[in-house]
């Protein structure tokens, strides 16, 4: 496993936790929003392993933004770099090399945001509705060459981003008070969902959308 | 300083700014203009205290880490 993020500090803190559980995992610095850099983290995994078989996109960052007439160019770009950019060149790089094996399998993290929208964030909202249908079409036409290529929308989990969007540990609570398990996702609930996906188990999935919010998106529909 | 100060202010209160401020202050330095000098406290003290931020940075708690922010700043800078 090759754990790529911008975040150096973050990316030893991944390498330690795995170190703990008797796993080794490489690390390598990356701004998915940079394509030669994405083309270097490949080059690097298949210099490492010899091949490709998972890519699982889950770099993002949430900036809150005003109503969409205030919304400054250099945000939505700032937003779109990262959310949707990125995957975009993450799988072009990864496509070439799944399919030198004969295939593999992409996990993208969108969000119940993309599916919902959330005018908390605009660019945001747009960004991970774009990363669904990047899933859509990506498996329109990579299936047929063995890269299962699915989704997940999760709802609010208990991560720094969340507790940071929230702007407020007071916020957050009441994000669980409402939910229909009285609480909000752990990471761990979003990452085994991940492992099915990429997994053999999922083998006959491709270009769908998952919604792991336990059941939060039923609320609003009565 | 000003451009420095505003982007300081809206790291402590938008965590997703401040990841983009922390892990790629070269879209930063680029999108706002910064000289070199205010590149240089960016990438170094700025950033070392955006690290150390809680997060979130409670309501309460924002005017005080801004301004000790904004105090970071202007020492770089003189």
């Amino acid at each position: 496993m090759l754990a790529a993020d911008r975040n150096a500090r973050g990316l030893e803190e991944t390498r330690a936790l795995a170190k703990d559980e008797g796993l080794s995992v490489g690390t390598f610095t990356v701004d998915v929003s940079k394509a030669d850099m994405v083309s270097g983290m490949v080059e690097r995994a298949l210099a490492d392993f010899g091949r490709l078989d998972v890519l699982v996109n889950a770099a993002g960052t949430l900036m809150r933004t005003p109503a969409v007439a205030e919304v400054t160019e250099r945000d939505w770009d700032l937003m779109m770099s990262t959310n949707l950019k990125g995957p975009f060149l993450c799988i072009r790089a990864a496509v070439p090399a799944m399919t030198q094996n004969g295939g593999g399998a992409i996990v993208n993290i969108s969000s119940m945001a993309g599916v919902q929208g959330a005018s908390a964030s605009v660019p945001y909202s747009i960004a991970k509705a774009g990363l669904i249908h990047l899933t859509t079409v990506t498996a329109n036409q990579y299936t047929s060459l063995g890269i299962r290529i699915n989704c997940i929308a999760p709802g609010p989990v208990d991560t720094p981003q969340s507790r940071g969007g929230t702007q407020s540990a007071e916020a957050l609570a009441e994000l669980g008070e409402l939910h229909p398990m009285g609480r909000i996702g752990q990471p761990e609930e979003i990452a085994s969902v991940i492992v099915f996906l990429a997994s053999n188990e999922a083998s006959y999935m491709s270009g769908h959308t998952l919604i792991v919010d336990g059941g939060l998106w039923t609320v609003s529909r009565g | 300083m000003d451009k420095l100060i505003e982007i300081a202010d809206r790291a402590a209160a938008d965590y997703g700014f401040r990841q983009i401020v922390q892990w790629s202050p070269d879209d930063i330095v680029g999108e706002w203009g910064l000289s070199d000098r205010e590149a240089d406290v960016l990438k170094g003290p700025l950033k070392d205290a955006l690290d150390e931020l809680p997060i979130p940075v409670e309501p309460a708690d924002l005017p005080r880490e801004q301004e000790r922010l904004a105090q970071i700043i202007r020492d770089g800078l003189s």
